[in-house]
């Protein structure tokens, strides 16, 4: 599904360039649920960035579904975010001037869906993380833990192989993170890839599959 | 849908830049509306001469005494006869003979008026472009049989006979000649062109009756004055030669002849027009500028406050052109708000100066077409800048933005 081949990522900072990934190989397979570990400022963020299509690679290759996306242009990256990729965060990313069931449908706007598939594919959605009551109900009258459920309905409404999830439970209490948790199992056994970055071990014990991350490599275990 | 969301939310910054635009907007109909109706006013004075009017006078400060021997003007209805065929750029001739110095006492019934008697042919009203709110024009038996008959103006109609009587048929006594009335002539302004120095000759106070029977009266046959109309405006200076040279060549030039028309006047009116329209764009562009730079400082800051909605957008799936096409649509969104509200502006600004100056000003539609037109281009133009940028980012950076 996923193939990340001897892949370098570095920044400019000042006059030097800081080297964020260094020569990083892994492949993930369909229907995987990923936990990626490791300690701030490893380059988790990084990895999954390309991951999700949102940052690219100086060097190396990166093999979606079997094809390269290194030379794939702006236009072609965003039909694949918006097709095959789901994104949740950990400060939620919710445009906050619209309700819920706006917030959730915006994948579809991008995709040229019609208003009316939009409706109910949003409230079908929401439905799925236990929010069709809250469909009106704008972010900030929304608690985090119902902020990241809707952000998780908005990842998946356009129905993405993959859903990339950086620290999703990071601003969440221990409650409100095992519920989200619960919804990814959910989502795995419904047949999704799910890539997430984490660095509390309760959560990652929700993956099957540990990755971790040390100073731009990756550390076999 | 999503772009008025946006500028609900940011109130403040909404309102300033429709501002900006409204202002501009407004200034723009402002001068329309202001330069149009001095246009069309001085246009309307310019017109009761007849813009096409030329006179044809004897030279009076004529030095050389044998050019004076002959008495009045030199111009007789002879010359006017065959002027009709001789001059291909003149649609039309009227004689005019009047008293020149004073004016003249008439009356109705122990009221009096001073009147300007002018003694005209059948072209008159038209060449003057005069109309006759009641009554009727001269026809050729009035002028030909010498018919006690008089055109008269509506100051001379109020103070003979009153506002509120109908003057036709009633008759009015200038020394032992009865003179019926027969038509009333529609009011005419020429405030503005009195104010820019023509003179203040009373055209409400004419009565106007045969030249043939004003020339029997006074014992003359001579005509003071012709008055013609050109058949184009740009024809007036081949007219004025071809009557000049006629009234020469059948007087073996013993007197000179000049002419007068309103190609000064036509200039002068173009010219202060100019310069209104000039200080008007400058002042116009100037706003709409301001209103300009207005809608992309704002946008630009529209677009860093919402660099993290631009990466979430992206993220999910938004191309280059979504981000352009959002952006681009608040900026019409405002311009054009900017610009019905300016549109609103200007015609109430419009009115307030046609009520305050006492001038019925129209409200300049194709100007309020133009400005509406400007206002969306120049809050396209100024939202592009800042909505290209914006399409540009990066999502990883857009999103790591706080
Ligand atoms: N856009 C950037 N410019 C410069 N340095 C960056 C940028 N993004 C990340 N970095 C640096 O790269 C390193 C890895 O960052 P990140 O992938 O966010 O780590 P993690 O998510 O594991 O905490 C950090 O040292 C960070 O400062
Ligand atoms: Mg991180």
């Amino acid at each position: 599904m996923i193939q990340l081949c001897n892949v370098f990522k570095s920044y400019q900072r000042g006059n030097s360039r800081v080297n964020v990934l260094h020569d990083v190989s892994l492949g993930i397979e369909s229907g995987e649920f990923v936990a990626i570990m490791g300690p701030s400022g490893s380059g988790k963020s990084t990895l999954l960035n390309i991951l999700g299509c949102l940052d690219t690679a100086d060097s190396g290759d990166y093999l979606f579904n079997g094809e390269s996306v290194m030379m794939a242009n702006e236009d072609e990256l965003a039909t694949i975010r918006n097709r095959s990729l789901g994104f949740v965060f950990q400060s939620f990313n919710l445009i906050p001037r619209i309700d819920a069931k706006r917030n959730v449908e915006l994948p579809m706007v991008y995709a040229g869906v019609n208003q009316e598939v939009r409706n109910n594919r949003a409230l079908a959605a929401l439905k799925i993380v236990g929010l069709e009551d809250r469909a009106h109900h704008i972010p900030a009258h929304l608690s985090g833990g119902q902020q990241q459920r809707v952000a998780i309905a908005r990842a998946i409404v356009n129905d993405p192989d993959i859903i990339i999830a950086d620290e999703p439970t990071g601003a969440l209490d221990s409650k409100s993170s095992h519920e989200i948790m619960k919804i990814f199992q959910q989502l795995q056994a419904a047949g999704k890839t799910i890539v997430m970055v984490t660095h509390e071990n309760e959560i990652a014990k929700y993956a099957q599959r540990i990755i971790n991350v040390d100073d731009g490599k990756i550390r076999t275990s | 849908m999503q772009a008025l969301s946006s500028l609900r939310e940011n109130k403040l910054r909404t309102v300033l830049s429709v501002i900006g635009i409204t202002v501009g907007i407004a200034a723009v109909m402002v001068v329309g509306t202001v330069s149009e109706g001095v246009n069309k006013y001085i246009y309307a004075e310019l017109d009761t001469y007849g813009l096409e009017t030329i006179w044809i006078y004897r030279k009076w400060d004529d030095e050389n005494p044998f050019r004076t021997a002959r008495k009045g003007s030199g111009i007789d209805n002879d010359d006017l006869n065959s002027m009709r065929s001789c001059c291909p750029s003149v649609r039309r001739v009227t004689p005019v003979v009047y008293a020149d110095d004073d004016s003249i006492q008439m009356r109705s019934k122990g009221k009096f008026s001073n009147v300007n008697l002018e003694g005209v042919g059948i072209h008159y009203l038209e060449i003057n472009h005069d109309r006759v709110t009641t009554g009727r024009d001269f026809r050729k038996n009035d002028i030909q049989r010498r018919k006690p008959v008089a055109i008269i103006g509506t100051r001379v109609s109020d103070e003979l006979f009153g506002k509120h009587t109908n003057p036709l048929r009633r008759v009015i006594r200038w020394g032992d000649i009865r003179l019926t009335v027969i038509g009333v002539l529609e009011f005419e302004s020429r405030d503005i062109l009195t104010q820019l120095g023509a003179d203040d000759y009373d055209v409400n106070k004419r009565v106007l009756i045969p030249y043939t029977l004003y020339q029997q009266q006074f014992g003359v046959k001579d005509i003071h004055t012709l008055q013609a109309e050109a058949i184009s405006v740009d024809k007036i200076e081949d007219a004025a030669r071809e009557l000049t040279d006629l009234l020469s060549r059948r007087h073996n030039n013993h007197y000179e002849y000049v002419d007068e028309s309103m190609k000064g006047w036509i200039e002068t009116a173009e010219d202060i027009l100019g310069n209104i329209s000039l200080v008007g764009l400058i002042a116009a562009s100037i706003s709409l500028f301001v209103g300009g730079l207005g809608i992309m400082n704002i946008m630009g800051t529209s677009v860093v406050e919402r660099t993290r909605e631009i990466g979430i957008r992206k993220a999910l799936g938004a191309y280059r052109r979504d981000i352009l096409a959002q952006f681009l649509m608040e900026a019409t969104v405002v311009s054009v708000v900017g610009g019905v509200l300016g549109m609103v502006l200007g015609i109430l600004a419009g009115y307030s100066i046609g009520y305050l100056s006492g001038y019925e000003l129209g409200i300049s539609w194709s100007t309020a077409f133009i400005a509406m037109i400007i206002s969306i281009m120049v809050g396209i133009a100024s939202g592009y800048i800042p909505a290209h940028r914006a399409s540009k980012l990066k999502p990883v950076d857009a999103l790591r933005y706080e």
